[in-house]
């Protein structure tokens, strides 16, 4: 879901937590909602899966019965491909959901090639302001996209295996330790950059310059005889990580939390430089009618205890300061942790074709 | 009465091939148009005419800063793995075809059915069932490991032998991602195809001239190199060929066995077009390259076995 991985374009929840068809669950959705004309009502994207189950199966209704809207669940594949199917159908003059979830990167994509987002009137949205800035997405057109989850990807290590765990990630450099032994993403959107630059370049701020990017990737190409595995798609790992294929990487941290309680030996870890945090947002179609429902739908999902709510039912993050909410200690630290990796989104962008080939040249050796 | 008849059929049979040619040439061409488009960073891409997407191709998009042959060794291994794994499916696949055409009519027939079965698995199904052969903790590894022969392979020495060709990690036996499971899977997944491309020529040839060859004195494996084997040269190649064409487009296979530095232009491909760059243009010059490099192969193979026939 977060990412956009390669090939099968896997959204992680699918296949993790494997639930209904997507197909089924669009379909559902439609006969969830009865034909009252006088019925408000928004179309609503989420990942298709486990993902738009759960919120069909938590928060939809909450929403429903708190403001009297209801939601038509529209499954997304993932954020880029539906990036695409939005530009391709608003253009055609069709409005494929009200809302959509998007990645920070694909919402600035979606800002560029205009005509996709509608400004949010966060003046109409109560307890917007709860909502942490970085997740808020502010253009010259106004707000585009308010956060609706944050999600970490950590060190993952098999606790078996790998004793004591590592304190940094630098430790993943030792080949008398982890020879052919980690799964790391093949994808530089997976930001496995980000943690090498913030390692051993003193942050991601290392990434602003071609020499930067070249100097960090060749960091990061010193690790080609410890990866066993250069993973594409999320449940690669998983099995990589059950099988004992591997017994260190980089996975999702509620994930990887979720497997050790299902009797895994495996640990998600903070190191000492931290972890990536990335986020999804809600974000407004060109053409939509719905705005007034939507601001409503955004000042839900922004609420403390539907923040908690969707911490303990999907496993994510909350947008909003967690003290706000009502999550334990024990609960936070399942979705959570410190310090958080912060990406540098717009060089991902800006540099797009460079980082990318300079990366897949490493991965690829040539 | 003849003529007003004949002008509709006439009409219909253009409008017939005028639809078939279009809906056949009609994608290539997109691809083709798209593949000089360009890419505009942090965004899609738009309609253009410039060469960058084939220049990018051959040096690299850092050009001339640095050059990169990265897509030409994804262009190799396309060729490479699709032409290895045809020619093992075809050569392995030979002896058994030529026994079961002496089979019973019965016997054949069903065979064949099992055949054209098996062909209802899909890639995905392939993979998905030698993944779990090949995997650590459930498939060979782990018999290797029961068996004790793990140990014995670490007591001999040949342990750090399979280690310094990437088949062994400290802890145990590995076959993934390796070349030999990528073949491996690229070969089983076009066996029931060679089966089936293999049947006809092999069972038109006729008993009497075996049992003329067998009269002569020669015997079975004779019989079939210098008798059997000439006469099916050319259906031979051309099954070869059929199932390195079907091949080069294997994705799944590649992207769960082969390792990154291994991979195709097939992965790379879909990685531009509907990976998180959305470079469709450069996802369609490697596209085009690729089905250059495979007209070629085909145009020599082609020559090659004509002037073997002269």
């Amino acid at each position: 879901m977060p990412f956009k991985s390669t090939a099968k374009t896997i959204n992680r929840r699918t296949l993790l937590k494997t639930s209904a068809g997507a197909g089924f669950a669009a379909a559902s959705g439609l006969l969830g909602s009865p034909a009252i004309a006088q019925n408000r009502s928004i179309s609503v994207g989420a990942y298709g899966g486990y993902f738009e189950d759960s919120l069909k199966e938590h928060v939809y209704p909450k929403f429903t019965e708190a403001t009297g809207i209801i939601v038509n669940s529209v499954t997304q594949p993932d954020s880029t491909s539906w990036l695409q199917t939005m530009n391709q159908a608003l253009k055609a003059g069709n409005v494929p959901a009200d809302l959509s979830m998007h990645t920070p990167l694909n919402l600035l994509k979606g800002e560029r090639l205009g005509g996709i987002f509608a400004p949010i009137n966060t003046g109409n949205v109560s307890g917007v302001d709860m909502v942490s800035e970085d997740f808020i997405h502010a253009s010259d057109a106004g707000v585009l996209g308010v956060g609706v989850f944050s999600y970490y990807s950590s060190m993952v290590v098999n606790s078996d295996e790998v004793d004591p765990v590592p304190a940094s990630w630098a430790e993943f450099w030792d080949t008398g330790r982890f020879e052919a032994s980690l799964g790391l993403p093949k994808n530089v959107n997976f930001k496995f950059l980000d943690v090498v630059a913030a390692t051993f370049f003193g942050g991601v701020d290392a990434l602003r310059s071609h020499d930067g990017i070249v100097a960090t990737v060749e960091k990061a190409s010193e690790l080609h005889p410890n990866v066993a595995l250069w993973f594409s798609a999320e449940s690669q790992m998983e099995q990589a990580l059950k099988n004992f294929d591997v017994v260190g990487g980089m996975y999702f941290h509620d994930v990887a939390g979720l497997m050790a309680s299902d009797g895994h030996p495996i640990a998600s870890v903070f190191p000492k430089e931290g972890c990536p945090i990335d986020f999804n947002s809600w974000t407004l179609s060109v053409g939509s009618g719905k705005a007034a429902e939507a601001e409503e739908f955004i000042a839900f999902t922004s609420q403390p205890d539907i923040q908690s709510l969707m911490a303990r039912k999907i496993g994510t993050a909350p947008v909003i300061d967690p003290a706000k909410t009502d999550l334990t200690q024990e609960e936070l630290s399942a979705v959570a942790g410190t310090p958080a990796i912060k990406s540098p989104y717009e060089v991902y962008l800006d540099d797009e074709t460079f980082i990318t080939e300079t990366w897949d040249r490493m991965v690829a050796k040539g | 009465m003849s003529k007003a008849a004949a002008l509709p059929t006439r009409l219909a049979k253009v409008a017939y091939i005028g639809a078939v040619l279009a809906m056949c040439i009609t994608p290539f061409l997109l691809v083709f148009a798209i593949s000089f488009g360009e890419k505009i960073e942090g965004a899609a891409w738009v309609w253009g005419f410039q060469f960058d997407n084939y220049k990018r191709f051959f040096v690299g998009a850092d050009y001339p800063n640095s050059i990169s042959f990265l897509y030409l060794k994804f262009l190799w291994y396309s060729l490479y793995y699709a032409m290895i794994a045809s020619i093992l499916a075809v050569a392995t696949c030979f002896p058994f075809v030529w026994l079961m055409t002496r089979l019973s009519r019965r016997a054949q027939t069903v065979w064949l059915v099992f055949f054209l079965a098996s062909l209802t698995l899909s890639e995905v199904f392939v993979v998905m069932g030698w993944d779990i052969l090949l995997s650590n903790r459930s498939g060979l590894p782990a018999l290797f490991k029961e068996t004790g022969l793990t140990d014995l392979l670490k007591e001999t020495g040949w342990f750090d032998v399979l280690r310094s060709w990437g088949l062994a990690s400290p802890r145990n036996v590995r076959f993934k991602p390796t070349e030999f499971a990528t073949i491996l899977t690229m070969t089983y997944l076009v066996w029931p195809y060679a089966v089936i491309l293999l049947y006809p020529p092999l069972s038109k040839i006729n008993n009497e001239i075996i049992e003329a060859a067998r009269t002569m004195g020669a015997g079975p494996v004779t019989v079939v190199r210098t008798v059997v084997l000439p006469m099916v040269r050319t259906p031979i190649v051309g099954t070869v060929l059929l199932l390195f064409v079907f091949l080069l487009g294997a994705y799944v296979t590649i992207a769960v066995f082969a390792a990154p530095e291994k991979h195709t232009l097939s992965i790379s491909v879909y990685e531009a077009v509907r990976g998180a760059t959305l470079n469709a243009p450069f996802g369609s010059a490697q596209a085009i390259i690729l089905l250059i490099a495979a007209a070629v192969v085909l145009v020599f193979s082609r020559m090659a076995l004509e002037r073997g026939e002269k």
